[in-house]
């Protein structure tokens, strides 16, 4: 039911500064909103980060454990500090990452990370200098709606935050609605283990996308615009802020708007950010209808993710055709994230289509001898080293039953379980279910369940409904989350029998 | 009137109204389709997954609690399809994995029967290893009509979306996340601590008997007759009926939402307040009291004379005035028209009020 949400979309930010959720917390909360004790409290015990301050958050993210976070976490507790094993920092390049009693990340690192190197032609170029000229910007007002619109298709860009949707469908969907008002929404929530391209594009080039989100607002005709910032990203959020003053006039058109995540990966989906933007549960909503329908406070919205604005100036300044040529298999270049077994982890600027092998190349070559490897994250399960040479592009990926995802690509060599590693993914599964529907909550319950108790005794049988509750998680799920979460185990049994039998 | 059109489900023609769910649909032509979180009262969730159907042209298995039935679309539902036959089959033992079994190893059943036991009968389950989940109760909650059970809870909110759609009172919230998550309160206190006015519609819209009336939990729903009748403890004349179990009143419940006045709802005294009936101090018929101080059985003519003589006492000695009459809210429109006649026309009074009125 669509309920005023003036006063609700408070209650998450008044929890988080009075500290949390505790029942005077609550009560507090409730007289100064109005919104019923209950529904405080349920809104709030969802969240991680609500549930008030723990000590040191050690990563238990799949490259951080192969990096040994396991042993971090005990160090630490045995010089006697307080620790708490949360899921991916998106630190995975700082691996094993911890962020210490203030969220500051804490260097216990084990290689040298590194990212591509500045190159003005690159359409992102991470490693340059911040531009707040915003030539793009004055560009796309003498274009106006239809002439961006056309750069944008012609650039073939689609959307980075892990769908690969084709930009100008979206953008010209939310300007198409009867409804004048409209919203703009950045995704920055990033929680995909094994991803920060997110993050490195905050803390580098807020300038692009800042850029590039006043020219989204161009046109789908928004005066609002709404960051959702990772809550965990507190020097992010600072940089994004710092990025926006200096583009002071510029963007004086705008009311810009910041709202943090409180420690929830599955807002990052967008329906669920957008319930949580509004105070609520961070429970994703079906679709249809979308939200370039009915988005946040129900009105026409665009959700997309920071690198997607990010690669508009360019796009605008250069035209689309320039951005597409960059790309291998698709169009455009991409941030790819690698972290695991390779020497030099971060963020690599490849034409959208690049192999594993071109981006290990980038990142300094593998540590050892390579088995396994997750093109975008936890929840594109796994795929065997001979898929090395494969692009990495969302059409092609989706097609050998895997995704693109969010780029986060993690390569794992011969060192390591792959049922441990499954178990690894389907813990973080669990954890970050929003529980709403049943073959995710359940099932992700019932497979980390499982492939813990074939790690214990050895016995395969306890796999044997593996492949039927994974369908049923696929099938049955409401979101993305639910779809994929089986995939870990699944697909590893399916490429890797030897590390399934008996033992 | 609104526009119609065909959609074909399961191969069969069905006129369809605009803005209809293909669930809508398929009740009225008699298909069923299994559901748990739908309560037609309530805004769709589609969360349970129960009612899952291939709809023509969608990749995924769409709710049809909330899909919209449109012009020439092309419904499957588990009857015809293998495929959506498959996803019940393991929904269903997943369901089973978090829920209570009996030795049968079917989901068990409570006063408040379950709808998870009919559907698992129907389907061809795997036997799935509990996944006890870490869901938690409110074990302090000493309220005296409402229990709940969250190894019997499937979380398809209908319940907490009962409490603030329609009663709008918010006491009850889903709390928690992931396989954690599970009903609660503000502060998870009792219910008596909380805004709940125990009107146990909660109760009423639960499907599997996660929440109980704590009077009535044993007995089962097929084990009573029902009989339906109008509440008296106020005006509106909520139907209600009564479970009644060799002759005593077990239970009281709604009617199903659509078929009354009512549409389901009942308040804390229409459903919880039945215990006078079978009570040993009711009164089962008049009475008048002696010189003795006590109380004797009489007839109604009677009683009604005697009072009718008490009542023109008073008027004669100190005037119609000195009389005022106070009906009941219990009492139903005629009663309270013949209560101000006996003031106005009898007695010549106008001391005359109704106790819900203010
Ligand atoms: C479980 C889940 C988590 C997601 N997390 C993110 C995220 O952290 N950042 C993001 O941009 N998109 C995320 N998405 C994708 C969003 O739902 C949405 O598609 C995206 O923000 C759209 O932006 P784009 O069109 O620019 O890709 C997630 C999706 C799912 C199902
Ligand atoms: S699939 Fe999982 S995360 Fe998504 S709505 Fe269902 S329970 Fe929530
Ligand atoms: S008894 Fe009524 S008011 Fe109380 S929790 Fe249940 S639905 Fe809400
Ligand atoms: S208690 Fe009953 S109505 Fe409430 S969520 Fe659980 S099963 Fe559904
Ligand atoms: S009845 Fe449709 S999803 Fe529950």
């Amino acid at each position: 039911m669509l309920k005023k949400t003036a006063d609700r979309e408070r209650v998450l930010p008044l929890l988080e500064e009075l500290g949390g959720v505790t029942e005077e917390n609550v009560k507090r909360v409730h007289e100064l909103t109005g919104v019923p004790e209950a529904d405080i409290w349920g809104s709030g015990t969802f969240y991680h980060l609500l549930k008030g301050g723990p000590g040191i958050r050690v990563c238990n993210g799949l490259s951080c454990r192969i990096m040994g976070s396991d042993q971090l976490a005990a160090d630490l507790k045995a010089k006697g500090k307080e620790v708490e094993e949360v899921s991916c920092l998106g630190q995975c390049d700082r691996a094993p990452a911890a962020l210490d009693e203030s969220m500051k990340v804490f260097d216990a690192a084990k290689q040298k990370r590194s990212i591509t190197p500045d190159d003005p032609r690159l359409p992102l170029n991470l490693g340059g200098e911040q531009n707040f000229e915003y030539a793009a910007l004055k560009k796309a007002r003498e274009l106006g709606r239809d002439g961006i619109l056309k750069q944008i298709e012609a650039s073939g860009l689609q959307g980075r935050g892990g769908a690969g949707f084709p930009a100008h469908i979206k953008w010209k969907g939310v300007s198409s609605q009867p409804d004048p008002v409209r919203y703009v929404v950045c995704n920055a929530d990033e929680a995909e283990p094994a991803t920060f391209k997110d993050r490195e594009t905050m803390l580098r080039r807020s300038d692009k996308m800042i850029e590039g989100m006043a020219i989204a607002a161009l046109v789908v005709g928004a005066k609002d615009i709404y960051f959702y910032i990772r809550g965990e990203f507190n020097a992010e959020a600072e940089a994004v802020q710092a990025a926006l003053k200096r583009a002071g006039d510029h963007v004086k058109d705008w009311n810009w708007h910041f709202h943090r995540g409180h420690g929830a990966y599955i807002c990052g989906e967008e329906t669920a950010l957008l319930e949580s933007m509004e105070g609520k549960r961070g429970m994703p909503r079906l679709k249809p209808p979308f939200p370039h329908e009915f988005g946040f406070r129900g009105k026409p919205t665009l959700v997309s993710n920071v690198e997607t604005f990010a690669c508009v100036p360019y796009i605008i300044n250069e035209g689309g055709e320039k951005f597409k040529a960059w790309g291998k298999t698709e169009a455009g270049s991409k941030l790819y994230c690698i972290s695991g077994h390779i020497h030099n982890p971060g963020v690599y600027e490849l034409p959208l289509g690049a192999t594993l092998e071109e981006l290990v190349q980038a990142a300094g070559g593998y540590m050892g001898n390579p088995m396994a490897f997750s093109p975008g994250g936890a929840s594109s399960g796994f795929l065997p080293i001979d898929k090395r040479n494969e692009p990495l592009d969302f059409k092609g990926l989706q097609k050998a039953g895997t995704m693109l995802g969010s780029a986060g690509v993690v390569v794992l060599n011969d060192t390591v379980d792959m049922a441990r590693a499954a178990q690894w993914q389907l813990e973080f599964f669990e954890d970050e279910s929003c529980g709403q529907c049943a073959p995710c909550r359940i099932g992700s319950r019932y497979l980390h369940n499982q492939v813990t108790k074939y790690l214990e005794t050895g016995d395969p049988a306890a796999l044997k409904h593996a492949n039927d509750v994974g369908w049923e998680m696929e099938e049955g799920s409401i979101c993305g989350l639910g779809m994929v979460a089986h995939k870990p185990l699944v697909d590893s049994m399916k490429y890797f029998p030897q590390a399934f039998e008996k033992r | 009137m609104s526009k119609t059109f065909n959609i074909k489900i399961d191969g069969k023609e069905c006129v369809a109204l605009q803005g209809e769910t293909v669930l809508q649909v398929a009740r009225r032509e008699g298909i069923e389709i299994p559901t748990l979180c739908d309560d037609k009262r309530l805004d769709p969730a589609g969360a349970c997954r129960a009612c899952l159907v291939e709809i023509d042209g969608q990749r995924r298995l769409q709710p049809s609690c909330a899909w919209k039935a449109a012009d020439g679309q092309d419904v499957k539902t588990h009857k015809v399809s293998e495929r959506v036959q498959r996803h019940q089959d393991v929904l269903v033992s997943l369901y089973m994995a978090d829920h209570k079994l009996d030795c049968e190893g079917l989901p068990i059943e409570t006063g408040n029967g379950n709808d998870l036991r009919a559907w698992a009968k129907d389907c061809s389950t795997l036997q799935l290893e509990p996944v006890n989940a870490p869901r938690v109760a409110r074990p302090g909650d000493v309220n005296p009509y409402i229990e709940f059970d969250p190894e019997l809870c499937v979380l398809c909110a209908r319940c907490t979306r009962y409490c603030d759609e329609i009663e709008a009172v918010n006491a009850i919230t889903l709390t928690g996340r992931g396989s954690e998550t599970t009903i609660g309160t503000a502060g998870m206190r009792g219910l008596l601590d909380t805004s709940c006015e125990l009107c146990g519609g909660c109760i009423d819209t639960c499907p599997t008997g996660a929440l109980i009336e704590k009077k009535a939990e044993k007995t089962l729903p097929h084990e009573v007759e029902k009989v339906r009748t109008t509440c008296n403890y106020c005006g509106v004349g909520c139907q209600m009926d009564l479970n009644v179990k060799d002759n005593e009143v077990v239970r009281v419940t709604s009617p199903e939402p659509g078929t009354t006045v009512n549409d389901g709802n009942l308040c804390i005294k229409g459903r919880f307040a039945y215990d006078f009936i079978h009570h040993k101090d009711r009164f089962t018929e008049p009475m008048i009291r002696g010189e003795d101080g006590e109380l004797h059985p009489t007839t109604w003519e009677k009683a009604i004379a005697f009072a009718a003589e008490g009542m023109k006492k008073v008027a004669q000695r100190h005037g119609p005035e000195a009389i005022g009459f106070v009906s009941s809210s219990r009492c139903t429109g005629e009663e309270n028209y013949l209560m101000q006649k006996i003031a106005r026309a009898a007695f010549k009074t106008g001391n005359v009020h109704q106790c819900a009125a203010t």
